[in-house]
């Protein structure tokens, strides 16, 4: 095995090379830390717990994997950025992830440096499973520091592991760590700020066609550029097995050692077709070994997980608490967050009622209090529903619950052609497609991915809940159903399973139409039960409620001003003599106030209401939004919808819950230095104007909801599939596809509904 | 041994174990990439393999190997022969 010992031999001196600024620059960068660990070992933890909040979120180049690096001081006051990688099993990658993992690793990872140290997590209570990530990742060649996480729980379990043992096999620094309550966290802050050298590769068999491959290969390897630094012998045996034929690593080496790579490649397929399985098989006989003398096993198996397992995985109890568990969120979820929606909802009025009277009446404190105090707020008032949605999701998948119910679900999920995996995305997806769309890059087989993706957006986003909220509150009764439930949660409920039976329908016909083919490999690790960090529970919650509230504070913003405008120009010529009286109504009222006159203010102040919701009628009838909204009104009129409810649905386009601010932004008009009257009792209330009747029944509620669920009204989904899939074409598939099935289904709703006499 | 011991001896695959049996992996077949997944996640020959439970619909089953517990369908199951510990 040819592994360099002396990297300065063959990395370049910088009084040689040409250009010494790139040099230069290098030296004074900040150190970059790579954390490199399987799935479930505590890598994020300890990420989050190393960086603190000093983090930020963004993607890699070109594809949708999440980049998140932060900075983190060590003990003697230096600071190393961190960067925190994907959770991967081995470096040979089968998914975007894993391509990003290897890149980054070997340095070819277009805008990331090759990182000075590696930190590979290893959670000590499975110790075996991760081994072979650990053997890979020393191959390399490149400084190591081995974080040897979960200490505390394995000796807890009865495992002893051997630290000093491994870290000479290793020849790189193990410490033992808790990510839980941050013991020995200092020690590993220290070892990281030490200059760590190349690690020493453990010793194991490699059987004898891939080793001359590999050597073959190496000897051919360039002694400068971009993989100079690295173990030789690892970069063949990467170029060889990892199956790119034009990926970034192949990129990065010569023509001719591409070429001969392809050769030997096919030359082992047609005399070993077994050659592949020779990396895995040696380094598990190392790792057995390696198992054997440095971990003891004092206690059988946690006799715990087994009893957990018996139940919540059980033939029957198993699926009848699954689905229980998810009924009570949704039911909660509703109940628990309402209270503190009435808090923020008061807090946004008051804000209004406060800022409106020292603004001049007229354009801007219109633009102000109506166009961004209340677009805003309306959105803000939902993030209680969306933190408690996400303290859900993160409970259940730090707990480990989530895997067993992937593992519950595999068979059922199977029946409409996907796997338990498309499970987790699609449970995204309730908070937001987006990120449920992303996650779907952990399915390796292509059609399912796609699957995955355009059945996502069925699932009810958070998005949506301020819209079911909104129209629930107004129209369902707070009525007992069955003694223990409550009509509101049990429409919420019904919503829910509605989006979910519609994308089980077009998963099952896409993967008999268009996405026909064969069965992916499913594994899924089942992790043991842990108590989640509150931490880290809480810190999932305040990302994700952080990532809605930033999309509300840009997106969500910009809309509700620029609806404002197109609601409220261009100017109707009424409009003026009508401000005009306005403005002298509360004058006289204002003065009446000063006087003392009681009742003469107040009978002004309702003149003032009524005059504003007047010249609120008339500016939006001839506005560009009602004029938009009349368009599209006879598309809509078999739904139940009028035209103000159109231009809620041509504005929710931009995202689901600006329909709430633009029904805000509709009938608040003028209205936001005196909010007596909520959204909700608008929406109630509104009458028809030409025929005096309500305009909104129940009934058209539940149309619009079922419209919402199923229609593809996210610019934002539309984007990210447009990036998933790498092409217009599907995501002009879901739009059309979606809004067919939605004006199809409201229809059916609202028409077959007052056939019942229900209108 | 009897006849019938040796019978019981004979290779079988995976998917077929009852629940709480132990195996050893003797081989794994199908296309390459399944087989390396399989192979990095453990299943190499020779490897002790616990069939722990099957889900409640039947499929997929659980597995302990190398201290770790995964799920894998009964399909992919079949690819891996085993011989009873």
């Amino acid at each position: 095995m040819s592994i360099p010992t002396d990297l300065a031999a063959v990395a370049p001196s910088p009084a040689e090379g040409l250009d010494r600024r790139p040099e230069t620059h290098r030296r004074l960068r900040r150190k970059l830390v790579a954390i490199a660990g399987g799935p479930n070992c505590g890598k994020s933890t300890l990420f989050n717990k190393l960086t603190g909040l000093r983090q930020k979120v963004a993607n890699y180049p070109g594809v949708t994997v999440e980049k998140k690096a932060g900075f983190c001081t060590l003990t003697r006051g230096s600071t190393v950025e961190v960067l925190d990688l994907p959770g991967t099993y081995s470096l040979r990658p089968g998914s975007p992830d894993e391509v990003v993992v290897r890149d980054v690793l070997l340095g070819v990872q277009a805008d990331t440096p090759l990182p000075d140290l590696t930190l590979l997590v290893l959670d000590a209570t499975c110790l075996e499973r991760q081994l072979y990530l650990c053997m890979q990742l020393i191959e390399i060649g490149r400084p190591v520091v081995v974080a040897l996480n979960m200490m505390d729980t394995a000796e807890e379990e009865g495992i002893h592991v051997d630290a000093a043992l491994l870290e000479r096999a290793f020849g790189a620094p193990v410490v033992p760590i808790s990510g839980r309550t941050g013991s020995g966290l200092r020690e590993l802050r220290e070892a990281m700020e030490q200059e760590v050298g190349p690690p020493r590769p453990v010793t194991r068999a490699l059987a004898a066609p891939l080793r001359e491959a590999a050597e073959t290969v190496a000897g051919m390897l360039p002694t400068a550029g971009p993989l100079a630094g690295l173990s030789r012998f690892h970069v063949a045996m990467a170029l060889l097995l990892d199956e790119g034929e034009n990926d970034s690593l192949m990129r990065a080496v010569p023509h001719a050692v591409r070429r001969e790579v392809l050769a030997l490649r096919s030359r082992l397929d047609a005399e070993v077709p077994e050659w592949r399985s020779h990396e895995p098989i040696g380094h598990y006989r190392a790792i057995e070994d390696l198992i054997r003398r440095a971990t003891l096993r004092v206690k059988p198996e946690d006799s715990m997980r087994q009893r957990i397992d018996r139940v919540l995985t059980h033939r029957v109890f198993g699926p009848v608490i699954f689905i229980a568990f998810m009924a009570v969120i949704f039911q909660s979820l509703f109940m628990w967050a309402t209270p503190l929606m009435n808090a923020i909802d008061f807090g946004v009025s008051a804000l209004g009622r406060f800022i409106g009277p020292a603004l001049p009446a007229g354009p801007i404190r219109s633009l102000v209090v109506d166009g961004a105090i209340a677009g805003v707020g309306a959105v803000v008032t939902f993030v209680p529903q969306i933190a408690f949605l996400f303290l859900f999701i993160s409970l259940m998948e730090d707990s480990g619950y989530l895997a067993r119910a992937a593992f519950i679900m595999d068979r059922l999920m199977r029946s409409v052609g996907l796997s338990g995996r498309a499970f987790i995305p699609l449970l995204s997806s309730f908070a937001c497609a987006i990120p449920g769309i992303m996650a779907t890059r952990t399915i390796d087989n292509r059609r399912d991915r796609l699957t995955t993706i355009l059945i996502a957006p069925f699932m009810s986003c958070s998005a949506r809940l301020p819209v079911y909220a909104l129209l629930i509150g107004a129209f369902i009764p707070n009525r007992s159903v069955l003694g223990f439930l409550n009509l509101p949660g049990l429409v919420l409920f019904c919503l829910y399973v509605l989006g979910i039976l519609a994308a089980v329908v077009v998963a099952w016909a896409l993967k008999r139409t268009a996405l026909r083919g064969a069965r992916p490999l499913y594994v899924m690790e089942l992790p043991p039960y842990r108590v989640p960090s509150l931490r880290s529970v809480l810190l999932t919650v305040r990302d994700r409620a952080g990532l809605f509230v930033q999309k509300a504070g840009t997106v969500i913003l910009a809309v509700s001003i620029v609806l404002w405008f197109l609601a409220s120009y261009p100017k109707n010529a009424e409009v003026k003599p009508l401000e005009k009286e306005l403005r002298k109504v509360e004058q006289t009222a204002s003065e009446a106030q000063a006087r003392g006159q009681r009742a003469e203010a107040a009978a002004g102040r309702a003149q003032a209401v009524h005059l504003e919701n007047e010249i609120a009628g008339v500016s939006l009838r001839d506005s560009f939004a009602g004029r938009a909204g009349r368009l599209i009104e006879p598309a809509i009129a078999p739904l139940g919808f009028d035209w103000k409810i159109g231009i809620a649905l041509l504005s929710s386009f931009a995202a689901r819950e600006v329909m709430v601010s633009t029904m805000a932004t509709v009938y608040n008009l003028g209205d936001a230095d005196q909010t007596s009257v909520s959204l909700r009792e608008k929406l109630r209330h509104a009458e028809d104007p030409r025929t005096g009747e309500r305009s909104y029944s129940p009934l058209m509620a539940v149309s619009l909801m079922v419209f919402f669920v199923l229609a593809c009204q996210c610019m934002s989904t539309v984007a990210v599939v447009r990036r998933e899939t790498n092409s217009w074409g599907w995501p002009i598939f879901m739009v059309v596809m979606m809004n067919a099935l939605a004006w199809i289904a409201s229809f059916a709703v609202f028409q077959g509904g007052r056939m019942l006499g229900l209108g | 041994m009897t006849p019938r011991g040796t019978a019981c001896k004979k290779t079988r695959t995976l998917a077929e174990l009852a629940p709480g049996a132990r195996a050893v992996v003797r081989k794994v077949s199908g296309e390459p990439e399944l087989l390396r997944r399989l192979m990095e996640l453990g299943f190499v020959p020779g490897t002790q393999i616990t069939l722990v439970r099957r889900a409640p619909m039947g499929d997929p089953i659980e597995l302990r190997l190398r201290g770790t517990h995964f799920s894998i369908r009964t399909s992919e199951a079949d690819r891996i022969d085993v011989d009873p510990d």
